[in-house]
């Protein structure tokens, strides 16, 4: 496959470049795309847009060949095609940018690059196209480098260069800007800009974030529940407009807006916090500032670090948080965020630095020790480290505390149930019964069992790392509520989270993290894009 | 004898014992690449030593028994890769059953069935078979020993050069990936065991109609398993696994030739040293991580 | 490597494959259908290689279950064989699949051999304490893989295979070798490969008097053993922690398993009751009771079959290990039809896969109909991303 030029055509001439008639696909009972039309035009990047189960994911595998469709019709530039496999897509020019899960870590980026063509390799012809791309998109990249020791940022460049180089007509981008801070979010939006304005190409782009849709798109595909709800001009419209197109009702401008990334909000966050929210408490703007109230912090983070294969990952992090507030640990993601998570989840232990609890350090060392010491977690990947899926319900809400549910030498399904019942009542977790492996709820139902496990305990310290990633939007409110819920009981809690709006829209305070640092840490008032921006990018503060 | 003349026998005896070894090897390594720790290795070369003498007793031609072992190969490795690739049953437990498989069926023929003893024509290189010491051992064989030399160079190119052996690779460090960028992951471990097959088949044919001429039960006697043991011990590196093959069959053949030279070395140690070396080299070098990363695991889309 | 990383991918993947689903009439049918055709697939290859399969049926039957005799030899070969399969039950629940069976009773038949032979333990104390010494000797050896894997990363599944063939050629240099366990000389005789015979105070009696029927003790303690298995792995905290870190070892660590120590113990434990098959092998009338190199006689391999095809639950292993048994003591008889007795090696392994088949086929079908995600989300405690940035 080569690179082949393309003639320069003015921006504005507007043909279809990909139209979908009709797109239907079931699995089983559960209809994930249902008649679903899309047109997205050359030279235009095209926003699309829609909650977690949606189906946008289902349509884009439908347009790569990975899933096949049950009925519709694809006309790519007017005419029908199949799309019976990646190959053929591929051949079409639909190029995907993946987010996860597509480049192979011990190879190098010249072998990544061309995995998937078809055809004898020429090494020295692979490299060179690295490289012409790269100068010629702004991607700098060593094609003979293994990916494996690339940065975040890197290797996204190294997977549009994989896609950039088939010479797509479509180019999909699937939450490009999850992994890039703003500023190289900004350079990644110029590229695409560059793309369709001035070779001809289209861009899809997939979204949750409404901010980063409204900025960078120029139409935009609203999808609910399998369906196609809105689609207008980016111009024409706004995030609130789309946010209720999205949803399916008014959205107000709280927690729920922010949910949905409406922008960052005004300054008196939801009631909960801001009752909870010590008047007197001076924030301290440089993270290792003791603490002048009498009182230890609840939770206390002093010079932790923790390296994994010999690379700093969390760089002599300091963090405070007391009770009774909610604080925002806001960071791009890949930041140390996942192993700060895992440290509190006791499945890490620093290299050096202490983890204290209402004054007193805890022994990393012993499992469970945070647990006992009063560490309620609500892990980032709650699949990995918060449930086992094959468990049932009772046995998940069990599993930190058997000693409750057992007799002298046995378990007790009659003590797990009661305990089961009580909590699946007090949290509303929906299940068909208690005895239901955990791994047939749905996200937010498995959600509301890891929070009501942890809380059960009765923490003073309530972690929640990422905990709305992949609900939608009621079990988001549910989440929102809850966590005010226990900050206003008294409890100290922390969220970790990449979602400004939502750290805006929850905390007192937030606490910026870059490259396994705190880089500053600011009363959620005095944070200003401009100020978090610049903390974000590693300047601290 | 002579220092030499015994040096020259036990390297001989070494390398046409380590020829077995390294044709199946070749498949191992390719094999574990892409993914698959293949223990039905075992019954591949059990099975291909058997149909080997038994083809070519039907036949009268060793060679077409040679080519036959090689088929037989192939077509376990073709029930391996779809039971473990396409049915997705556990790829050990597919292993463990085709080995009692082989191991029953072919005992239990050898058992009531007669064959005449065949051999493949030996060659030597002129000239080159006179060198001292060496001579003898490097350039006189079987015809299909000195298949080797060009089964080697095939298989590196294979999983190092081509595209084939570029989507192995992805395939077996990570199989999620690979499947998103289009690549077929549990064809291209099914094509990974055929390959093995016929090679692993080489190897268990060339011991029976190469070196041995006939077919006892159980006759590989774990060969297969000593294989799987060179490819650890070469840490995943082709040139490496040869060379275990190599040490393996000279410590095989010193086993057999020192009692005769009057040298007492305890047998039961160089019966366990490749194991040994094999534990040795995971033990010494497993912070290399050179392991495929997803080596012995299944493939299912959507699971990462 | 710091040691706390989760449990070994591999047997926990075996085991959510292997996993009894929801009871389920289909999977039942196909299995019979399956085992039918196993079985008709044998009688085939007796008929084309010129035997009876009537007649080697019978033979099997007369062998194992015709008369009380028959049946005392199918029962003696059952011990053994369960209490292997209800070791590969404790590994696999915790995730690691242990290959090395037929190496543990090795080495749990040699430990026997010592301790009966060379400590001087008056009356039925010595066969207490034989066991316990198998037991814990096959434990240790097992214990030396879950060390590799937990400080090395030495795969399970490789290390406990590798391990067999060390416990092969120890066993071998140990009954060849004048000053460890080889026979005495007795005047000018010739001495075996093998050990002396165990005293008869460490042999294995017969439980009750019945005309013709030998329950040997070692058949109860396999069925004990098989209780208490079953109600420690579904009761107990211990079986409940057990389990999480089989099915995921990072939430078992984050509630506060301790995840490396308990796998590697639950290995030590499969190791262990494998040693203790070592030592029914030694002490019960299965065998010469005598050390030999071939004592084990593929009882770890075979016991490793009847766990697959119990789908790893202790209760279920009884009644697969008993048919085991009548496959081992029938095999005797064929050879008197002049059917090799290799073929009930074939037939074990036919019917392997006729069990183990099925439920795996009918989930995949059901996946593939429904297109949803398949039963098991890898959990692998890999590097967290930013450490590779």
């Amino acid at each position: 496959m080569t690179l082949t030029e393309r003639t320069e055509q003015p921006a504005g001439t507007r043909r279809p470049a990909l139209r979908l008639r009709g797109i239907r696909k079931a699995y089983g009972p559960v209809v994930a795309c249902d008649a679903v039309d899309l047109t997205v035009h050359t030279g235009e990047i095209h926003g699309l847009l829609g909650e977690n189960g949606a189906g946008k994911s289902t349509l884009m595998k439908i347009l790569l060949g990975l899933v096949p469709r049950d009925d519709g019709l694809i006309l790519h530039h007017g005419r029908p095609v199949a799309i019976a496999s990646p190959h053929e897509a591929m051949a079409l020019g639909l190029g995907m940018v993946h987010q996860h899960f597509s480049l192979i870590g011990p190879l190098t980026v010249w072998e990544n690059v061309i995995l998937g063509d078809s055809g004898r390799i020429d090494r020295a012809e692979a490299c060179a196209q690295v490289e012409t791309i790269g100068k010629r998109y702004g991607l700098p990249v060593d094609p003979t480098t293994r990916v494996d020791r690339l940065s975040a940022g890197e290797r996204q460049r190294v997977e549009l260069i994989k896609c950039l180089r088939r010479d797509p007509s479509v180019l999909i981008l699937d939450e490009p800007t999850s992994v890039l801070t703003q500023a190289e979010s900004a350079e990644l939006f110029t590229v695409l800009r560059r793309l369709v304005q001035t070779e001809e190409r289209a861009v899809i782009l997939i979204s949750h974030k409404l901010a980063e849709i409204t900025t960078a798109t120029d139409r935009v595909t609203v999808l609910r529940r399998g369906r196609v709800v809105f689609e207008a001009r980016t111009r024409q419209t706004s995030p609130q407009e789309l946010a209720r197109q999205m949803v399916g009702r008014e959205v107000s401008l709280r927690a729920e807006g922010a949910a949905l990334g409406l922008g960052a909000l005004p300054v008196d966050g939801p009631e909960g916090t801001a009752a909870a929210e010590p008047a007197t408490a001076p924030d301290p703007a440089v993270p290792a500032t003791p603490t002048t109230t009498s009182e230890p912090a609840a939770l206390r983070l002093r010079d932790v670090t923790v390296t994994v294969g010999g690379i700093t990952v969390l760089d002599q992090l300091n963090l405070d948080v007391r009770a009774g507030e909610i604080v925002g640990l806001y960071g791009v993601e890949g930041n140390g965020q996942a192993t700060l998570g895992d440290l509190l989840c006791g499945l890490v232990v620093p290299a050096a630095g202490t983890v204290e609890l209402a004054g007193a350090p805890v022994d990393l060392t012993r499992p469970g020790a945070l647990h006992r010491a009063g560490l309620g977690i609500v892990p980032e990947d709650r699949h990995r480290s918060g449930v086992v899926l094959d468990m049932s319900v009772a046995e998940n809400l069990a599993m930190k505390s058997l000693g409750d549910v057992s007799g002298r030498m046995l378990l007790s399904r009659r003590k797990m149930h009661a305990v089961a019942q009580r909590l699946a009542a007090e949290f509303n977790i929906v299940t068909p019964s208690m005895d239901t492996p955990v791994r047939s709820l749905s996200g937010g139902n498995q959600q509301r069992v890891v929070l009501a496990r942890e809380m059960s305990a009765n923490p003073a310290v309530l972690v929640a790392a990422q905990p709305t990633r992949g609900l939608d939007v009621g079990a988001i409110e549910d989440m929102y509520q809850r966590l005010n819920r226990a900050a206003a009981d008294g409890v100290a809690v922390l969220l970790i989270s990449t979602e400004l709006e939502e750290v805006m829209a929850l905390a007192s305070r937030i606490a910026v993290i870059s490259a396994g640092r705190i880089t500053g840490v600011l009363p959620t008032r005095e944070a200003t894009a401009e100020r978090l921006g610049m903390l974000v990018g590693g300047v601290t503060g | 004898m002579s220092m030499s003349d015994n040096i020259s026998t036990i390297l001989a005896s070494g390398i046409r014992l380590s020829l077995p070894l390294a044709f199946a090897a070749c498949g191992e390594y390719l094999a574990e690449r892409a993914g698959t720790l293949n223990i039905s290795i075992e019954g591949m070369m059990l099975g291909a030593a058997f149909a080997s003498i038994a083809t070519a007793s039907m036949t009268g031609s060793a060679s077409v028994g040679l080519l036959a072992g090689a088929v037989v190969g192939l077509l376990i490795g073709v029930v391996h890769g779809n039971l473990s690739h396409r049915i997705e049953i556990n790829t050990f437990v597919v292993g463990l059953v085709i080995n009692a498989l082989v191991l029953g069926l072919t005992s239990y023929l050898i058992t009531i069935s007669e064959f005449d003893t065949h051999q493949v024509a030996q060659v030597g290189i002129p000239v080159l078979r006179d060198i001292p010491i060496v001579g003898e051992a490097l350039f006189v064989g079987r015809w299909p020993a000195f298949l080797i030399l060009a089964i080697v160079p095939l298989t590196w190119w294979l999983v190092e050069r081509s595209r084939w052996g570029l989507e192995l690779r992805a395939v077996g460090e990570n199989a999620q990936a690979a499947d998103v960028t289009g690549i077929k992951v549990n064809k291209r471990r099914r094509q990974a065991l055929m390959w093995c097959g016929v090679l692993a088949g080489l190897g268990g044919a060339y011991l029976a109609v190469g070196e041995v001429g006939s077919f006892n039960q159980n006759m590989t006697a774990g060969r297969g398993y000593l294989v799987i043991a060179a490819v650890i011990f070469g840490a995943w590196r082709l040139k490496r696994t040869l060379v275990g093959c190599a040490l393996f069959g000279l410590a095989d053949a010193m086993r057999l030739a020192l009692p005769a030279l009057g040298v007492t070395l305890n047998s039961q140690l160089l019966i366990v040293a490749p194991y040994l070396l094999a534990l040795l080299t995971m033990l010494l070098f497993a912070a290399q991580h050179r392991e495929p990363r997803s080596l012995g695991q299944p493939f299912e889309r959507g699971t990462a | 490597m710091n040691g706390r990383q989760a449990a070994d991918g591999t047997g926990r993947r075996i085991l959510a494959r292997l996993a009894p689903g929801p009871a389920n009439w289909r999977v039942v049918g196909v299995t019979i259908l399956a085992v039918a055709a196993a079985l008709g697939l044998s009688a085939l290859l007796i008929a084309v290689t010129g035997g009876s399969p009537v007649a080697s049926v019978q033979a099997l039957f007369q062998g194992s279950m015709a008369d009380p005799t028959a049946w005392s030899s199918t029962l003696l070969f059952t011990a053994p064989l369960l209490l292997v399969a209800l070791g590969v039950c404790v590994s696999a629940r915790s995730g690691f699949f242990n290959l090395g069976q037929e190496g543990q009773v090795l080495i749990g038949a040699m430990a026997a051999t010592w301790v009966a032979l060379r400590l001087a333990i008056p009356g039925p104390v010595l066969l207490v304490v034989t066991f316990l010494v198998a037991a814990l000797a096959a434990g240790a050896w097992a214990g030396l893989s879950s060390l590799m894997y937990r400080f090395r990363g030495v795969n399970v599944v490789v290390s406990t295979m590798l391990m067999t063939f060390l416990a092969q050629q120890l066993v071998a240099y140990m009954v060849t070798t004048p000053w460890l366990l080889q026979e005495s000389r007795i005047g000018t005789g010739t001495v075996s490969p093998q050990s002396n015979k165990v005293p008869a105070n460490a042999l294995l009696g017969s439980v009750g008097e019945y005309p013709n029927l030998q329950l040997n003790a070692g058949l109860l303690l396999a069925l004990a053993t098989a209780v208490a298995v079953a109600v420690v792995l579904t009761r107990t905290r211990w079986g409940f922690r057990l389990k999480m870190v089989g099915l995921n070892p990072v939430t078992a660590e984050s509630a506060g398993v301790r995840v490396a120590a308990l796998g590697g113990f639950a290995l030590a434990v499969s190791g262990a009751l494998a040693g203790l098959a070592g030592a029914v092998l030694l002490t019960s009338p299965v065998g010469t009771n005598r050390l030999q190199a071939g004592i084990s006689n593929n009882i770890g391999w075979d016991g490793l079959l009847v766990a697959l095809v119990a789908r790893n639950r202790p209760l279920v292993a009884i009644p697969v290990a008993v048919l085991f048994g009548v496959l081992r003591s029938g095999g005797g008889f064929l050879a008197a039809t002049g059917v090799p007795p290799f073929l009930v090696d074939v037939v074990k392994a036919l019917l392997v896969l006729a069990f183990v088949a099925p439920p795996v086929v009918m989930n995949l079908i059901s996946r593939r109909s429904t297109g949803r995600a398949g039963r098991i989300v890898s959990t692998p405690a890999r590097v967290p991303e930013e450490a590779v940035a």
